[in-house]
C-alpha cells in the first residue's frame, strides 16, 4: 500500500487548484452562491465554455470519444478539485450520464449530443424518481408507448433536478407491462427534449435552497432513436449511471476545504475574552474529530477510484463509502459549526457572513444524500449482504 | 497510489494466518488460560522456526529482513487470533528501537537470539499516571558508562519472563533508553492481573545499576528513540485492532445468519443487518488508517498526525465493534464457552493502551491549534 500521489497526479491537482482560484472570479462566486448546486447563470454558461475549450469536460472518457483518456483516479482529482472550488460542475451529465450515453445512445443522438455535452453546451436532468418511486425505482409507473415511429411518455416525474436549464431530460420508463415480467425488466431508458410539447414542469423549492422540480409528460412524442440502450434494459444503464454518482456524492474536497477554513478562521478569531478561537480545548476537540474523520473518508475514496481504475470495486466498499460520507458530512459540518457558534446560523448573503456562508449552506442541505443516490438503509442491506454473507430478507 | 499489498506482504499473511489459526484453538486457548502466565510458548517456539519472530529483523541478525508492514501483518494475525503472544512488546517496542538505535554489538547480541525465540526482551512503555514513554518520571544517574535508574514501570508484558525490559528514563542532560535485567538487585516486579489476561507486571526499580553494553541511546538520543518506538507500537496496536475487530464482526455475521428467532435468521432483521453493516464501514476506516501511517513509517517521512488519526480510529472502532459484537450475539457472546468474549477484553485492551482515543485527539487539537495538521 502506498497512499501518495504519484508526481504527474500532484501536478494535475496543483494546476487544477490554481485553474479553479482563477475560473472562480468574485462575480462568478456570486452568480452561483445566488442559486446554489444549479448554475445556469450566464456566467456560469461562459465558466463552461471555457472548461470545454481548455479541454476539462471529460476527464475520464476516452480519447475516442474526445475525452482525455485519464483514470477514474485523475477523475476524482477533477472532482475534488471543482468541488473545493464551489463550482456547479453537472458532473452528472458529464461524468455520470454522460460516458453511458455515449456507449449506449443511437448513433444519430450520440453525435448530436456528444460533442455539445463535451463543449459544456448541453446539460441534462436525470428522471427517475417519481411521487409513488422513490427508493423501490424498479416500481415507476411512467409509460413509454411505442406508435409507428414514435414512442408516447406519459406520466410524472419529481425531484428532477436541472430541469430548469437542461436541454434533454434522461428519463426512465416502463415498457413492458407484462405482470409476468420482474418489474425492474421492463424499464427503458429515453432521452425527452425539454422543448417536446406535452412536457411541463414545475419548480420545488427546497430548504437548501436547491430548486429542483416535478416534471409531467402529457403523451409526450419522442423519435424511435432517442431510446438509449436496448430495450427493456433500461435498469443496466440506470444501476451504472447511480454507481457513478456514488463517488462524487462523498467526494472529500468540500469538507477538507471546509475544515481548513474553519482552522483559519479560528486562529482569527477572539472571544470577547481576548482568547484566541483556536486556543479553546473544545474547539480543538471538534476540529480534532473532523481532522481523524477525513483522513478516513480521504482514504475511503482514494481506494474506491483506485480499484474503479484496476477493475476491483467491491460492491460493499462503495456502498461503505457512501455510508460514512454522507452521515460524516453532516457530523463534522455540526462540530464546524459549533466552533464558528451563532455566526454559523447567518446565511450567505447575510451582512457579517463568515466563510461565504458555505458551512451554513452545506450543513443545511446535508441530509440530502443520506437518502438520495441510493437510501443508506438500501447502502447498509448491501454491505451486510456482499461484505458479510449475511442473509437478506426477501423483499 | 497503490492500495494493493505486495506479494511478499501477503506471503506473510497467508503464512502466519495458517500457523495461528491451526495452533490457537479454543482448547489450546483454556489450556493456556490455566497456567499461571496467559503464553503460549511452544506456539512461540513454532512462529521462531517458521521465520515469523524475526520478520522485520534483518537477516544479518538473524531475520528475514522484511518491512514493517509485514510485521503488521503478522500482528493483524495475532489479533485476528488473539494469540496468547506477545508480538507487540516484543517484536515492535523491543526489537524495532534496538536494530534501529543500538550498536552492531547490541543487536547482534540481543536480536538473534529474540528471533529464534530463545530470549523475550520486551519494553516498559508506561508509568503510573504516564502514557509518553518520552517524557518519564523515572530518573537515571550517570554511573561510570552507565546508570543508576530509580522510578515506577507499569503494565510491562511478560517482565519476569524477559531477558530485558527496554525503558526510559530522565538525566539532567536529556531521556535515555536502557535495558533493565528484571532480576537485577534493586527491580522487584508486582504481578497485575489485568482485563486482557495479559501477564503484566508494575516494575519498581530502586538504584538498579545498568551497565554500558545495555544502554541503547543516551540523552542526545534517547527521547527520540522513545518516540520512534511509540510510533510504531502505536501503528502495530492498531493492526492488531484490524484483526480483532474484523474477526469478531465476522463471527457476528456468521453467527446471525444460523441464529434463528421468530423462525426467521435473525440476521434478516434490518436493525441487526445494518449494526453489522456499521462495524464494516468502522473496520474499513481503521484498515485504511492503520496501514497508510504503517507504510509512511516504512517509509521513514514523518507520520505523527497518521499515526495519531490511526491510533482514534483503533479506539472507538474497537469499543464500537466489540459492543456491538456482544449485543448481536445476545448471551452466547459473553459466555465463557464461546470465543468471542477474549475479543472484547483484547479490544478494549488495545483501546487504552498508550492513550486512549480522546487523550489523542486532544494531542491532535495541539496540532491543529499551531496550524500544523491542514488537510492538504
Ligand atoms: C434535492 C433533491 C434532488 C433530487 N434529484 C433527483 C434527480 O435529479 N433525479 C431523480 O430521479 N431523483 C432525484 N431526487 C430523488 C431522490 O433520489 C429520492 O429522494 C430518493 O431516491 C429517496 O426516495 P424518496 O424521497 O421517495 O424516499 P422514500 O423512498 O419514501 O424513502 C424514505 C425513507 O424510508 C426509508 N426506506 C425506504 N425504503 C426502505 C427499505 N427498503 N429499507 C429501509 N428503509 C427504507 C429510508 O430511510 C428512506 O430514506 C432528488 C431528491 C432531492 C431531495
Amino acid at each position: 500500500m502506498k497512499v501518495e500521489f504519484t508526481p504527474e497526479q500532484e501536478a494535475l491537482r496543483t494546476e487544477l487548484r490554481a485553474y479553479f482560484d482563477e475560473l472562480m472570479t468574485p462575480e462568478l462566486r456570486a452568480e452561483v452562491d445566488a442559486t446554489p448546486g444549479e448554475g445556469g447563470g450566464e456566467l456560469f454558461w461562459q465558466a463552461m465554455d471555457k472548461l470545454g475549450k481548455d479541454g476539462w469536460i471529460g476527464v475520464g472518457w476516452s480519447k475516442e470519444r474526445g475525452g482525455r483518456g485519464m483514470t477514474a483516479f485523475e477523475q476524482m482529482i477533477f472532482i475534488e478539485e471543482v468541488m473545493r472550488a464551489g463550482f456547479p460542475f453537472p458532473f452528472l451529465t458529464t461524468e455520470s450520464v454522460g460516458p453511458i450515453l455515449a456507449d449506449n445512445a443511437s448513433e444519430r443522438m450520440r453525435d448530436l449530443l456528444v460533442p455539445k455535452i463535451l463543449e459544456g453546451k448541453l446539460i441534462m436532468a436525470i428522471a427517475y424518481s417519481e411521487p409513488g418511486s422513490g427508493t423501490d425505482l424498479a416500481s415507476l409507473t411512467t409509460t413509454a408507448i411505442r406508435d409507428g415511429d414514435e414512442w408516447v411518455i406519459k406520466g410524472q416525474k419529481i425531484f428532477t433536478s436541472l430541469a430548469q436549464h437542461a436541454d434533454y431530460v434522461w428519463i426512465a420508463a416502463r415498457t413492458n407491462q407484462d405482470p409476468a415480467v420482474k418489474k425492474h425488466k421492463g424499464i427503458s431508458i429515453f432521452l425527452v427534449p425539454t422543448t417536446a410539447e406535452g412536457y411541463d414542469r414545475t419548480p420545488i423549492h427546497t430548504l437548501g435552497d436547491v430548486t429542483t422540480n416535478a416534471t409531467y409528460y402529457d403523451n409526450v412524442r419522442i423519435p424511435a432513436d432517442h431510446l438509449v440502450g436496448e430495450l427493456d434494459a433500461g435498469w443496466k444503464l440506470i444501476t451504472s449511471q447511480l454507481n457513478r454518482e456514488r463517488l462524487s456524492l462523498v467526494n472529500c474536497g468540500p469538507v477538507s476545504q471546509l475544515l481548513n477554513e474553519t482552522m483559519q478562521w479560528a486562529d482569527k478569531n477572539h472571544y470577547t475574552n481576548g482568547k484566541r478561537v483556536l486556543d479553546e480545548p473544545w474547539v480543538q476537540m471538534n476540529l480534532a474529530k473532523v481532522r481523524v474523520g477525513i483522513e478516513a473518508l480521504k482514504l475511503m475514496c482514494y481506494k474506491q477510484a483506485w480499484s474503479i481504475t484496476n477493475d476491483k470495486l467491491e460492491m460493499a466498499d462503495a456502498s461503505a463509502a457512501k455510508v460514512y460520507g454522507t452521515e460524516f458530512f453532516i457530523e463534522a459540518y455540526r462540530l464546524l459549526a459549533e466552533v464558528l457558534g451563532q455566526v454559523a446560523n447567518e446565511h450567505l448573503d447575510s451582512k457579517g457572513v463568515q466563510l461565504r456562508g458555505r458551512l451554513e449552506m452545506m450543513y443545511r442541505t446535508a441530509s440530502i444524500i443520506t437518502f438520495g443516490g441510493g437510501a443508506n438503509e438500501i447502502q447498509r442491506d448491501i454491505i451486510s449482504a456482499a461484505g458479510l454473507w449475511m442473509p437478506r430478507a426477501s423483499r | 497510489m497503490d492500495f494493493s499489498f505486495s506479494e511478499q506482504q501477503q506471503d506473510v499473511q497467508n503464512l502466519a494466518r495458517q500457523i495461528l489459526t491451526e495452533e490457537v484453538s479454543a482448547e489450546r486457548q483454556d489450556v493456556v488460560d490455566q497456567q499461571p502466565d496467559r503464553f503460549d510458548k511452544a506456539l512461540w517456539a513454532k512462529l521462531a522456526e517458521a521465520g515469523l519472530l524475526g520478520v522485520s529483523i534483518a537477516e544479518k541478525n538473524g531475520g528475514m529482513g522484511f518491512n514493517f508492514t509485514e510485521l503488521c501483518f503478522f500482528i493483524e494475525e495475532a489479533g485476528r487470533t488473539v494469540a496468547p503472544i506477545p508480538v507487540i512488546p516484543v517484536l515492535v517496542s523491543a526489537a524495532l528501537p534496538i536494530q534501529q538505535f543500538g550498536s552492531v554489538e547490541q543487536q547482534r547480541r540481543l536480536l538473534q537470539p529474540l528471533a529464534s525465540g530463545k530470549t523475550l526482551i520486551t519494553t516498559a512503555f508506561m508509568e503510573p499516571m504516564g502514557e509518553d514513554p518520552a517524557t518519564p518520571l523515572t530518573q537515571a544517574r550517570p554511573q561510570g558508562a552507565g546508570y543508576v535508574v530509580n522510578g515506577v514501570k507499569t503494565a510491562v508484558p511478560l517482565a519476569h519472563l524477559s531477558e530485558r525490559v527496554l525503558i526510559s528514563a530522565k538525566t539532567d542532560n536529556g531521556v535515555v533508553a536502557l535495558m533493565i535485567n528484571p532480576r537485577a538487585e534493586g527491580v522487584t516486579l508486582v504481578p497485575l492481573k489485568v482485563t486482557s489476561g495479559e501477564p503484566q507486571s508494575e516494575m519498581r526499580l530502586e538504584n538498579v545499576l545498568v551497565a554500558t553494553c545495555d544502554v541503547l541511546a543516551g540523552p542526545e538520543q534517547g527521547g527520540e528513540l522513545m518516540t520512534w518506538a511509540a510510533q510504531r507500537t502505536i501503528v502495530a496496536y492498531a493492526a492488531m485492532q484490524v484483526g480483532v475487530s474484523d474477526k469478531s464482526m465476522r463471527m457476528t455475521a456468521s453467527y446471525t445468519a444460523e441464529r434463528q428467532q421468530f423462525g426467521v435468521p435473525i440476521a434478516t432483521f434490518q436493525a441487526v443487518g445494518h449494526r453489522a453493516a456499521n462495524c464494516f464501514i468502522d473496520v474499513e476506516c481503521l484498515k485504511l488508517t492503520a496501514y497508510q501511517a504503517a507504510s509512511l513509517l516504512e517509509a521513514d517521512v514523518d507520520a505523527s498526525t497518521e499515526v495519531e488519526i490511526a491510533k482514534v480510529w483503533a479506539g472507538d472502532v474497537g469499543h464500537r465493534v466489540s459492543f456491538a459484537s456482544q449485543h448481536l450475539h445476545g448471551g452466547i457472546g459473553i459466555d465463557k464457552d464461546y470465543p468471542l468474549w477474549r475479543y472484547c477484553l483484547w479490544a478494549r485492551h488495545i483501546e487504552l493502551t498508550l492513550g486512549s482515543s480522546a487523550s489523542t485527539l486532544a494531542k491532535l487539537g495541539e496540532k491543529i491549534a499551531k496550524g500544523e495538521a491542514y488537510v492538504s
